[in-house]
C-alpha cells in the first residue's frame, strides 16, 4: 500500500542533532515528493534542556504543526527520560524507537524533585507499544563517537525499518553535514542500520515461536 | 518552491517588499529574522541597535525618508520600544514602517505571558498574523502596503511556533530587489502636535496648519471598512453548526480537529472585518474564538455587539499557555479519548553551560553571603532554586537601578549588589549606573563582559569585537565608559581568576564608594574557547553532599548506576576544565 503519510516526534536535549535528524529526513521525503510540517520546540536547548521537534510528511497538505497526543506514528528518541514524556501521544499502533542514553536532569541532580523510582528503560518497554531500545554503551565503535553520532544510528535503524532506500539516504547524509564528519557519519548510519536488520530478525522469530 | 522556517520567511517577504533598512534587538523567538535578512540579502542594511527603542526610532528616521523600514524584537522589548511606537502611530508615514514583534506563545524560552496585540488597540495600530511560512512573506508584503496606503505603522505578530516551523514557500526566484521609495509627506510629527493643530484650527486651510495635519481616525477607518476585502481575511463557510474565528497556527489546529467547521481566519487581526464576522455569526448556531495569547480578539469582537465563546470555554493562562490541538478536541469533540502524559517524569530546570562565567559570580556571591539582584541574562538561572544566588531579578537593563533603590530605602546599611551583563548593561543598564552615580548612591555593580549577547545566541554589542558594521575603531570600552561616568572604583578580572575575583568583589562591596567589578570571559559556547582537561570526581573521597551540584554546572550529574547505587560524577565530554567545582568542595574529591 502507498504511504500516504507520517506523524514523527523525535525527542532529546540540546547537543544530541535532532534538528540534523529532522532536516536529513526532510530533504528525503521532499524528494519522494512529501509536503512537510517539521515545527522545532527548543527551550533552553544548549543547557540540558529538552528538545522536540514534530515532523509530519502527507502526500496531502499538512494543517498543524503539531502532532494530537495520540497520532504520532513514531517517537524517535535519543534520551530515555524524554521518550517517557511522549508515549501518550503515540497511536495504539505506533511505534518506539529510544536510546538508553539519559541526561540526569537538573531537579534530579539537586534534590528538588525525586527521580522515578522504576527503571526507565523498563518503563518504556512495559508501554505496550512496539518498541526498540537502542543502548550506545553496547555499541560503542572505534569508527566513530557514538555519544555524539546517536542522531545518525538512529537515522540508519529508522531507515532499515522503513525499508527505505539506503543509498539515497546516505547520499543526503554526505550532502549535509560538514565534509571532515562525513566518514563518521556513514560508519555511524551503517551501525544503526546493522542494529535494525538484526533486532528485526529477532522480531521475526519472536512471532513465528508463538 | 524552499522549505522555510517563519523566521526566513519574514526576512524573504522583507526582501520582495524592497525593505531598505532594518534594525532591532534580539529576543527570541524572532532574533534570526535579522539573522537571515543579513545574511541572505546584503542589499538591506542591518543593524542590531543598543535596545529596541532606538532600533525603532532608526526605522522611523529612515522610513521618513522615504524607504521600506522595518524593526525586530520580541514582545518585551516592544515594551521598551512603546514610546517610539506611540510616536509614530497616526503619524504620516513616507516609506513603509513594519514592526516584526515575536510573541513567545507556550513560554517555550522562558517568557511571560505577554501579547503584542495589546498595542495595537493602544496606539490604533493595524496587526497582522501569519499562519505558517507562506503566509508569514506573503504578510510581510502587504503589510508595507498597509503601512504606506494607510498612513500608519504596522505590527507583525509572529509567534515562537511560526518562527520555528518550517514549512513550504513558493519565492519568486527571478525576483531582483529594488529599495522602494516614497517621499509623499514633508513633516511628520507626534499625534500631540497633529491634535493640538486640528483642535485649534479645525476648518483651517491654510497651507502650513494643513502640512502638519493627518487625519489617522479617517486612516483607519477606511482600513477597517476595506479590509473586509481583504484577501488575507479568509471566511470559509462549511457546516452550520460550528464557526470560528481565529488568527495565526490556531486556525490550523481548528481546521485538522474540525474539518467541518465554517472558520474565517484573519490575517488583519486589528482592526476587524465587521462585515464578515457578522457573515460568520449568522451563518452558524455556534461561534467561537480560539487565538493564542490573551483574549483580544474575544473581547474587540464582543465590542462589535457580536456574541462569541472564547475564554469561557478555553480559559488561558495560567490553564494554558498557548493553544494546541488537543485543546480544540477536548472541548468540541463529543467523546475525543482522553491522553495525558505519563506522571512523575522529572523536569528540567535550566542550568549554565559548564565553565560559564556567570557560575564563578555565583559561587562567590553565596559563599559570602552576598545580597544581589541579577539582571537578564545567562547568569539569571542564578535565581532559580536550585542555584539560590540572587534575591531580585525583573526586565532587562534593571538590576543597577533596582540596587540602588534598595541601597537608598535601606540607608546604605548593607550593599545590595547588581549584576548585570554587558548587553544588558549597554541596552538601559548605563542609565541605572549614570543615576546611581549624580544621586551620590554606593552600590557596587558586577559587569558580566562576555563580549556578546550570550542567553540570545552570542549577537554583538558595542563592546564586542564583531559585528555586522564592526569597525576596532568604534568599539566601546566598559572601563573607560564608566570611568567617563563618574565610577570612582573600578576593577577587570578575569573571571577563571577566582581568588583575584573573590577579592575584587569583596573590596567592591565594602568599599564605601560607588564600584564597578568588570568579569571578562569570552562566552565560551559562542567563541568555542578551547577546554581544558576534565575534572573527575573520587568516589571513596565523595561524601555526596551535593554543593559542586548545586553549582549549576552542566558537567556535574548525579545518577542511579547499573547497579542502583546514586554517584555523582563529572561528564567528561561536556567539563571545560573550569577548575571551580574543585574549589567548591570540601573534602576535596575533585581532582584533575
Ligand atoms: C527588553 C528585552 N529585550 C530583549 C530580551 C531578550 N534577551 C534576553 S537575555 C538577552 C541577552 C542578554 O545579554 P547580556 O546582558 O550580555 O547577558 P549574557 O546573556 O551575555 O550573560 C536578551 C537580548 C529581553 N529579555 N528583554
Ligand atoms: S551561553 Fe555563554 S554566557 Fe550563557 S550559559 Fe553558556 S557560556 Fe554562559
Ligand atoms: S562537593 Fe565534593 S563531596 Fe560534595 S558531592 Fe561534590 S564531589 Fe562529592
Ligand atoms: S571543572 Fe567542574 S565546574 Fe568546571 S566545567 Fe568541569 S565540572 Fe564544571
Amino acid at each position: 500500500m502507498q504511504d500516504t503519510g507520517k506523524n514523527i516526534i523525535i525527542a532529546g536535549v540540546g547537543g544530541q542533532g535532532i534538528l540534523l535528524f529532522s532536516n536529513l529526513l526532510s530533504k528525503f521525503y521532499m524528494k519522494l515528493g512529501y509536503e512537510l510540517k517539521i515545527s522545532d520546540v527548543i527551550g533552553l536547548g544548549q543547557r540540558g534542556g529538552g528538545v522536540e521537534s514534530h515532523f509530519r510528511y502527507s502526500n496531502k497538505p499538512v494543517l498543524s504543526p503539531f502532532i494530537k497526543a495520540g497520532d504520532a506514528d513514531y517517537v524517535i528518541s535519543f534520551e530515555q527520560t524524554e521518550t517517557l514524556r511522549y508515549l501518550h501521544c503515540l497511536k495504539e499502533d505506533g511505534v518506539i524507537l529510544s536510546s538508553t542514553f539519559e541526561l540526569s536532569t537538573s531537579s534530579v541532580n539537586t534534590r528538588l524533585e525525586k527521580d522515578m523510582p522504576e527503571s526507565k528503560t523498563e518503563l518504556i518497554r512495559k508501554s505496550g507499544k512496539k518498541t526498540f531500545i537502542v543502548d550506545p554503551d553496547e555499541n560503542k565503535n572505534p569508527d566513530f563517537d557514538i555519544s555524539k553520532m546517536m542522531n545518525i544510528v538512529m537515522l540508519g535503524f529508522y531507515s532499515e525499518y522503513r525499508g527505505y532506500n539506503h543509498d539515497e539516504m546516505i547520499q543526503i547524509v554526505k550532502e549535509n553535514v560538514p565534509e571532515k564528519f562525513v566518514e563518521g557519519n556513514i560508519k555511524a548510519y551503517e551501525k544503526g542500520w546493522a542494529i535494525a536488520r538484526a533486532e528485526l530478525v529477532a522480531k521475526e522469530s519472536e512471532v513465528s515461536n508463538c | 518552491m524552499v522549505m522555510m522556517n517563519g523566521n526566513e520567511a519574514v526576512a524573504r517577504g522583507a526582501f520582495e517588499a524592497g525593505v531598505k533598512v532594518a534594525a532591532g534587538f534580539p529576543g527570541t523567538p524572532s532574533t534570526e529574522v535579522m539573522d537571515y535578512t543579513h545574511q541572505r540579502y546584503p542589499d538591506i542594511y542591518c543593524e542590531w541597535s543598543t535596545n529596541e527603542k532606538v532600533g525603532l526610532e532608526v526605522a522611523i528616521g529612515a522610513s521618513f525618508a522615504g524607504y521600506r523600514s522595518l524593526a525586530i524584537m520580541k514582545t518585551v522589548g516592544l515594551h521598551v520600544a512603546a514610546d517610539a511606537l506611540g510616536g509614530a502611530a497616526g503619524s504620516q508615514i513616507n516609506g513603509g514602517l513594519v514592526i516584526v514583534v515575536g510573541d513567545d506563545v507556550g513560554r517555550i524560552a522562558g517568557d511571560d505571558y505577554n501579547d503584542v496585540r495589546h498595542y495595537g488597540n493602544m496606539f490604533n495600530i493595524p496587526v497582522l498574523e501569519p499562519s505558517d511560512s507562506q503566509d508569514a512573506k506573503d504578510l510581510m508584503v502587504k503589510a508595507f502596503e498597509i503601512s504606506e496606503e494607510y498612513t500608519t505603522p504596522v505590527i507583525l505578530k509572529i509567534t515562537s511556533v511560526i518562527c520555528k516551523t518550517t514549512s513550504r514557500v513558493i519565492i519568486d526566484e527571478e525576483y531582483t530587489y529594488e529599495a522602494k521609495c516614497r517621499v509623499k509627506y514633508p513633516v511628520s510629527f507626534s499625534k500631540v502636535i497633529m491634535t493640538t493643530m486640528m483642535m485649534n484650527a479645525k476648518g483651517s486651510e491654510h497651507p502650513k496648519l494643513v502640512k502638519c495635519f493627518n487625519d489617522f481616525p479617517a486612516h483607519m477607518k477606511r482600513l477597517a471598512d476595506d479590509c473586509n476585502d481583504f484577501d488575507i481575511n479568509k471566511l470559509e463557510l462549511n457546516g452550520k453548526k460550528i464557526g470560528v474565528i481565529t488568527a495565526g497556527t490556531p486556525y490550523f489546529y481548528t481546521k485538522e480537529v474540525l474539518p467541518d467547521a465554517s472558520i474565517l481566519k484573519l490575517g488583519l487581526v486589528m482592526p476587524l472585518p465587521e462585515k464578515l464576522i457578522r457573515e460568520l455569526a449568522e451563518h452558524v448556531d455556534e461561534l467561537y474564538v480560539i487565538e493564542d495569547g490573551h483574549d483580544i480578539l474575544e473581547k474587540n469582537i464582543k465590542d462589535l455587539g457580536v456574541s462569541v465563546i472564547g475564554k469561557e470555554l478555553f480559559p488561558k493562562f495560567p490553564e494554558m499557555t498557548r493553544f494546541t490541538p488537543d485543546i480544540i478536541e477536548e472541548k468540541l469533540v463529543p467523546d475525543a479519548p482522553k491522553r495525558a502524559i505519563m506522571e512523575g517524569i522529572p523536569f528540567r530546570l535550566p542550568v549554565s553551560c559548564a565553565g560559564c562565567s556567570h557560575l564563578f559570580i555565583t559561587q562567590i556571591l553565596k559563599k559570602h553571603k552576598i545580597k544581589a539582584a541579577a539582571d537578564v541574562t545567562c547568569g539569571l538561572i542564578g535565581c532559580f532554586p536550585h542555584t539560590e544566588a540572587y534575591s531580585l531579578q525583573k526586565c532587562m537593563g534593571s538590576s543597577i537601578a533596582l540596587s540602588h533603590g534598595y541601597n537608598v530605602a535601606t540607608d546604605h546599611r548593607e550593599n545590595f549588589v547588581a549584576m548585570i551583563g554587558d548587553g544588558g548593561f549597554w541596552a538601559t543598564g548605563i542609565n541605572g549606573l549614570m543615576n546611581l552615580i549624580f544621586n551620590d548612591s554606593q552600590s557596587t555593580v558586577i559587569i558580566v563582559d562576555n563580549s556578546c549577547l550570550a542567553m540570545t545566541g552570542g549577537q554583538h554589542i558595542a563592546s564586542s569585537e564583531f559585528g555586522f558594521n564592526y569597525k576596532p575603531e568604534n568599539k566601546l570600552e566598559i572601563a573607560k565608559v564608566c570611568e567617563a561616568i563618574g565610577v570612582k572604583d573600578i576593577v577587570t578580572v578575569d573571571a577563571y581568576e577566582i581568588e583575584t575575583l573573590e577579592n575584587a568583589i569583596l573590596n567592591a562591596v565594602n568599599a564605601k564608594t560607588n564600584s564597578v567589578v568588570i568579569v571578562k570571559k569570552p562566552c565560551i559556547t559562542k567563541f568555542k574557547l578551547p577546554k581544558s582537561d576534565p575534572y573527575h570526581i573520587d568516589q571513596d573521597l565523595c561524601t555526596q553532599c551535593r554543593k559542586c551540584v548545586n553549582i549549576g554546572c552542566l558537567a556535574i550529574e548525579s545518577k542511579k548506576g547499573k547497579d542502583g547505587k546514586v554517584e555523582i560524577f563529572i561528564n567528561e565530554d561536556l567539563c571545560v576544565g573550569c577548575g571551580l567545582c574543585s574549589t567548591a568542595c570540601k573534602f576535596d574529591a575533585i581532582m584533575l
